[in-house]
């Protein structure tokens, strides 16, 4: 079939659920980038509008795969959740937070350099999110013991946590739902992700080394109090703090062989968040039940329902078909198209709704080439790989790019906002939005290379 | 017994325009009847003398505690001088920015119960006693558990007897 007749046999119907459909997802998208009104709020009220007007079944919503929650992506965010709550309070996290500040020996170069490797790598591993919540209240109070400004740390430990989150399948929320939609495992990103990021981490530290190296400087006596600090003391549960060590090395190693083992990474994070509650021997669960970001959950469960009623009305096919015009089908075009349009949108726009709509968006891209197949050989055509890797690296690596980019950036800004030290948005950009495109032009680079180019 | 027989009478408060370091000095000194033995918190009272606020050595406290420290467990890793430091830059802040807002308030007529109730129920020791205009007539410290001890105590004598 030709190019042509392809965008001629899926010609949309623009009737009247079409419009209202369309409505309530431009609506919503714009109340959540204007901040007016929380984004759970607005995601759970248009979701159920999505439903109520008949756009979407209840049915189609809660349990058809195609239109609606990702019950993958929720339960293995809850699983994270419930696994790193119950890690905190054994104190680990503090302590490699003051032994990294330790290693820098009291030096504030050597100390931002290595807390932006500790954030990556804690990024891939856990989530960049939580990474963030846990290794910045220390980066302050190393500043502060060093009597610098804590800014400069606060904005490199969120733009490595980005960079960091984009190699594994678990580190940055887009990932996780790509990864969902498209099969993907953990070892796939490990194996087409992880290299590239390595690369953009070395980049990146030679970046800050240029940006702030020559400019933190502090008194000898100063440094003392960073030596002086004991990590031990981090260490209030010595036995909680085995189990968890324990069931975050099965959970991983969990992570590398569920390919193998045909168990979808939910369900190894749910056996982890199961084992280790049943380890802790708690009593009151729902303490550590009510520590999950139930407000982040619903954001999702949310923009599921709101993308499966666009989905259904063909409003994301018609998108897709557009995309097609512009590349013309040439596959190379498309992944560098998804790739920059998914970094400035992501920058614009939480880079969780984005890619919540890219997804079903690639997916249509995929049935219009390829009409003949179908599932996993559809999914994973060797031509439609490049793409998924594009919009996983743009959407990631594209959070840096403005102060609202990421969850993390947001984070971030209002701790140091407490901390009475404001970041203000064109201040975070000043520095998120250079690193964003040296980082997206290096995988620009690295895409070409490898899937064009030398073809592995 | 009621919040109006337990009541230590307004002789002093704050201004939202306060300094801490006014404030901290105030409370340090501030009459209670008849002595400068200080006070525990202080009402913070505007122009036309309405309760906008109050504040406690909680709230001193919070002054001088950096945010991220509540987000870890991170009191092993301070340093001597570090509570001074952040004392230095906190003594020009006004009282306003300082005080809790939402006050926890007493009629003169509440009974005792209400009154501990009120205390139980929003974790504070020192609550402002309105009057019927809603004037702050005064102020409701711990004494209220004077009164309950002595009730105990008066309970144990007549069982004695």
């Amino acid at each position: 079939m030709t190019y042509e007749a392809v965008t001629a046999s899926t010609q949309v119907v623009m009737g009247y659920s079409f419009w209202i459909a369309t409505g309530i997802f431009l609506i919503a998208y714009a109340v959540i980038v204007s901040e007016k009104v929380h984004k759970t709020v607005v995601a759970i009220f248009a979701a159920s509008l999505m439903i109520v007007l008949k756009i979407l079944e209840q049915h189609e919503a809660f349990h058809v795969e195609e239109l609606g929650v990702d019950w993958n992506v929720i339960f293995l965010l809850i699983a994270m959740m419930l696994i790193i709550n119950l890690m905190r309070p054994s104190g680990i996290f503090e302590y490699i937070a003051i032994k990294s500040a330790k290693w820098g020996r009291g030096e504030p170069f050597r100390i931002m350099a290595i807390f932006a490797v500790v954030t990556a790598i804690l990024s891939a591993l856990l989530d960049n999110v939580t990474t963030v919540l846990l290794i910045t209240p220390v980066t302050v109070l190393i500043a502060d013991a060093l009597e610098i400004d804590p800014i400069p740390y606060l904005i490199s430990c969120a733009l490595a946590s980005n960079i960091g989150g984009t190699a594994t399948l678990i580190g940055d929320p887009p990932n996780i739902m790509i990864a969902s939609k498209a099969y993907l495992t953990f070892m796939d990103f490990i194996y087409h992700l992880t290299p590239i990021v390595i690369v953009l981490m070395v980049v990146y530290l030679l970046t800050i080394k240029v940006i702030w190296g020559g400019k933190l400087r502090t008194k000898d006596s100063l440094k003392k109090r960073i030596m002086e600090m004991d990590e031990r003391g981090a260490i209030k549960d010595p036995v909680m703090l085995k189990k968890s060590l324990f069931v975050l090395a099965l959970v991983l190693t969990g992570f590398v062989f569920h390919g193998v083992l045909h168990l979808q990474p939910a369900t190894i994070a749910l056996f982890g968040a199961g084992l280790l509650l049943l380890l802790s021997k708690t009593h009151e669960p729902h303490h550590i039940l009510s520590e999950v970001e139930w407000s982040t959950i619903f954001f999702f469960i949310g923009l599921f329902i709101i993308v499966g009623g666009v989905v259904k009305v063909g409003l994301i096919k018609w998108m897709s078909v557009q995309i097609l015009d512009l590349t013309q089908g040439n596959m190379f075009a498309t992944s560098m198209v998804v790739m920059w349009f998914s970094a400035f949108a992501s920058a614009i726009v939480d880079n969780i709704p984005y890619v919540a709509t890219m997804n079903p968006l690639v997916i249509d891209m995929a049935k219009q080439l390829w009409p003949d197949l179908s599932g996993f050989q559809l999914l994973h055509n060797p031509d439609l790989m490049p793409v998924w890797w594009s919009l996983a690296l743009g959407a990631c690596l594209g959070g840096n790019g403005s102060a609202i980019g990421a969850s993390a950036n947001v984070i971030v800004i209002g701790l140091s906002e407490k901390a009475g030290n404001k970041i203000s948005f064109m201040k975070f950009m000043a520095y998120g939005m250079p690193i964003m495109i040296i980082t997206v032009a290096i995988s620009t680079v690295y895409v070409w290379l490898r899937y064009y180019l030398i073809r592995i | 017994m009621k919040a109006k027989d337990l009541i230590v009478p307004l002789q002093e408060y704050l201004k939202p325009e306060n300094t801490l370091k006014e404030a901290a000095n105030l409370l340090r000194i501030a009459q209670r009847g008849e002595e400068k033995i200080g006070v525990k918190a202080l009402p913070v009272l505007d122009e036309s003398r309405k309760l906008i606020g109050i504040l406690s050595i909680g709230d001193i406290l919070k002054a001088v505690y950096p945010s991220y420290m509540y987000l870890m467990e991170l009191g092993n890793f301070a340093w001597d001088g570090m509570v001074e430091t952040f004392a230095k830059k906190a003594t020009d802040k006004k009282v306003k920015e300082l005080m809790t807002r939402s006050v926890i308030t007493v009629t003169e007529n509440s009974t005792l119960m209400e009154c501990v109730d009120h205390m139980l129920k929003n974790n504070v020791k020192r609550v402002p006693v309105l009057d019927k205009e809603s004037k702050v007539s005064g102020m409701l410290y711990g004494d209220v558990f004077y009164e309950i001890t002595k009730a105990m105590l008066d309970e144990n004598t007549e069982g004695r007897k």
